[in-house]
């Protein structure tokens, strides 16, 4: 054990010079090189030890400023807080969602379909997975989501792997519907300057056809449990008991929090009309949303105000997330990111075509082995200097976000809401999935919607 | 006033190896919370309480969804609390035990039970062997005594 952590160590510092090492030679200036090295170091130490990933971005943020590869007033500016802002607004809302029975009002919608099947159950939760994932987080959509499955697989004694492994696919899918399903979506908003109607009009159509695909791809992949579960569902009756099992009248808190949760999505829907209407900065009613919605939160259950703060904002990610932007922004101030961008056109013999279909497929692949706000803060920059070069950014901004959002289907450590749910399932049933259980159909749903994808950014007009 | 005035020196204990199903009884038969838990030598190696079954029966996952309702017991609450019989104290119990000595005053015991939210701790000897135990009754009892309430 303790040596595999070295041997990790030692692999992490010697790949991290190696590049370093490798780029000064190449072609980049010393600091473009260090911040490039000293990048990485952050990277491969999220990749080789998770929970201590927070521990290297502060170090390579010290080394950083340090090593004079960046000033603190353009670390603090590469911060992105307003994302960070954004993110802690979303989680106070989300935190007053949980606690007043939201979603396991969603979740026993499910269990209304009235004479039960085991399609319709497939389609159930993939729908619900997928819009629950466009509307809050993925992680949170995900930890109901499985919820609800062991209980109803529980209940018609089946087993619950196929179905958990379903809703997981659907919920990475849809999470690329909105700026709100994924953190990487409001990263790529903020910098791009797509709107959440770019989001609407583009990107959840396209999550749409992708999730059936998805869909189909798991029906008939998982025929053979699907044909036990309709069995067994023919066996044990209707789900009139079901029903009864988990029920959440809507009661009035909980038609308070779907009111304030219902006029922030409706101002985030419209915080590009608004921003023209009254004159404002992009993205400041996008941003300010979910501060003026957790700040009335905070008032109404002002004796729990400080326990949202507490535990609903996950702080340890939101401070990863805040030190990555400024480590990312460092490879822009150092101009390594233009230097990159120039290569990797120059290898693609600057065609756009050739360029977005990269973009998408490396964030693809990148993302089932790396966390995606890992890889598309790395990329964010890299895409802003493709501008310079002549290319038009739509297509690549989206190319990164279908990328990394699909991506994490490939492999069981591809997404956060992937580890979540295969761990619950590991510990509430003590059904440990392989990694090649997940690879099959994973690495099928992961190749097809990103094929569709390709095909999308390569003939649809909208995306271009 | 320090806690040996007070504490309970006849302390019902439950050997590790003891099944889920016989600590059960016994919680329900002594009207108690928790049991400490001893290994063969009778040194202290965890503490049994009522949390714990409560814990193993419920999902895992129950406190990060906030509100779930069940109108019903689910299958699986049943299937679990079948298989209590089939385990052992020591699979289930919590293994960081908060101890105090003889010494400790009632308002460190207090200080204690307020900011660890415990409701009994042992109390163990020089040679670290359970002689005693106190619950929040005995800290409240002794108050109120002093101040002549009793």
């Amino acid at each position: 054990m303790k040596n595999t952590i070295v041997q990790k160590f030692i692999i992490l510092i010697g790949l991290s010079l190696a590049l370093g090492i490798w780029c000064s030679q190449t072609g980049f200036t010393s600091r473009q090189a260090l911040s490039i090295s000293i990048f990485s170091a952050s990277i491969f130490g999220t990749l080789f030890f998770w929970d201590f990933r927070l521990s290297f971005a502060f170090l390579g943020s010290s080394l950083l400023l340090i090593t004079k590869t960046i000033d603190l007033e353009h670390l603090i500016k590469f911060s992105s807080l307003d994302i960070i802002l954004f993110l802690v607004g979303m989680m106070i809302i989300i935190g007053l969602l949980k606690e007043s029975g939201f979603f396991a009002w969603i979740v026993s919608l499910i269990l209304r379909v009235r004479n039960l099947t085991a399609t319709k159950f497939v389609i159930a939760v993939s729908l619900i997975s997928a819009l629950l994932a466009c509307a809050v987080d993925e992680v949170t959509s995900i930890i109901f989501m499985v919820a609800a499955i062991l209980e109803i697989c529980d209940y018609f004694e089946v087993n619950p792997t196929p179905f958990i492994i379903t809703s997981v696919l659907a919920t990475n899918i849809g999470s690329s519907g909105t700026v709100l399903g994924n953190p990487i979506g409001i990263l790529i908003a903020a910098k791009s300057g797509l709107t959440f109607e770019d989001f609407i009009v583009k990107a959840f159509p396209l999550m749409l056809i992708c999730l059936l695909l998805a869909i189909f791809i798991a029906v008939l992949w998982y025929r053979k449990s699907i044909r036990e579960m309709d069995e067994k569902i023919k066996e044990v009756g209707s789900n009139e008991m079901l029903i009864k099992l988990i029920s959440v009248p809507p009661d009035r808190p909980l038609k308070l929090s779907l009111a304030i949760f219902g006029v922030t999505l409706l101002f985030i829907s419209l915080h590009h009309r608004l921003e023209l209407l009254w004159g404002l900065e992009a993205n400041t009613i996008l941003l300010i949303v979910p501060l003026i919605s957790s700040a009335c939160i905070m008032i109404w259950k002002w004796n729990k105000a400080r326990s949202y703060v507490e535990k609903d904002v996950e702080w340890w990610t939101l401070l990863f997330f805040l030190l990555l932007f400024a480590q990312a922004g460092t490879l822009k101030y150092s101009g390594a990111t233009d230097v990159l961008a120039q290569r990797l056109s120059g290898a693609v013999a600057n065609d756009p075509s050739l360029l977005t279909g990269m973009v998408l497929w490396i964030s693809a692949f990148g993302s089932s082995i790396l966390d995606n706000v890992v890889l598309v803060a790395a990329f964010i920059p890299v895409v802003q200097s493709f501008k310079d070069l002549g290319f038009a950014l739509q297509p690549l901004w989206w190319a990164l976000l279908f990328g990394g959002c699909f991506g994490g289907n490939i492999t069981l450590v591809g997404s956060t809401a992937n580890i979540v749910a295969l761990g619950i399932l590991e510990k509430e049933r003590s059904i440990k999935v392989t990694f090649l259980q997940w690879f099959g159909i994973g690495l099928s749903v992961g190749i097809a919607t990103t094929l569709v994808i390709w095909l999308a950014l390569l003939y649809l007009p909208l995306l271009k | 006033m320090k806690v040996k005035e007070i504490m309970t020196r006849e302390v019902v204990n439950i050997p590790a190896n003891a099944s889920v199903n016989e600590a059960l009884g016994l919680l329900l038969k002594m009207k108690i919370s928790g049991l400490p838990v001893l290994d063969e030598h009778n040194n202290l190696i965890g503490m049994f309480t009522e949390k714990d079954i409560l814990r193993y029966i419920f999902p895992s996952y129950l406190h990060k969804v906030g509100r779930f309702v069940y109108d019903e017991n689910p299958k699986a609450i049943k299937k679990k609390m079948a298989q209590l019989g089939s385990l052992k104290v020591e699979q289930l119990m919590r293994r960081e035990v908060i101890t105090l000595d003889e010494d400790t005053t009632l308002c460190e015991v207090a200080h204690i039970m307020l900011t660890q939210k415990i409701r009994r701790i042992p109390i163990l000897d020089k040679s670290r062997k359970v002689v005693g135990i106190v619950a929040r009754e005995d800290v409240i009892r002794a108050f109120a005594k002093e101040a002549n309430l009793l």
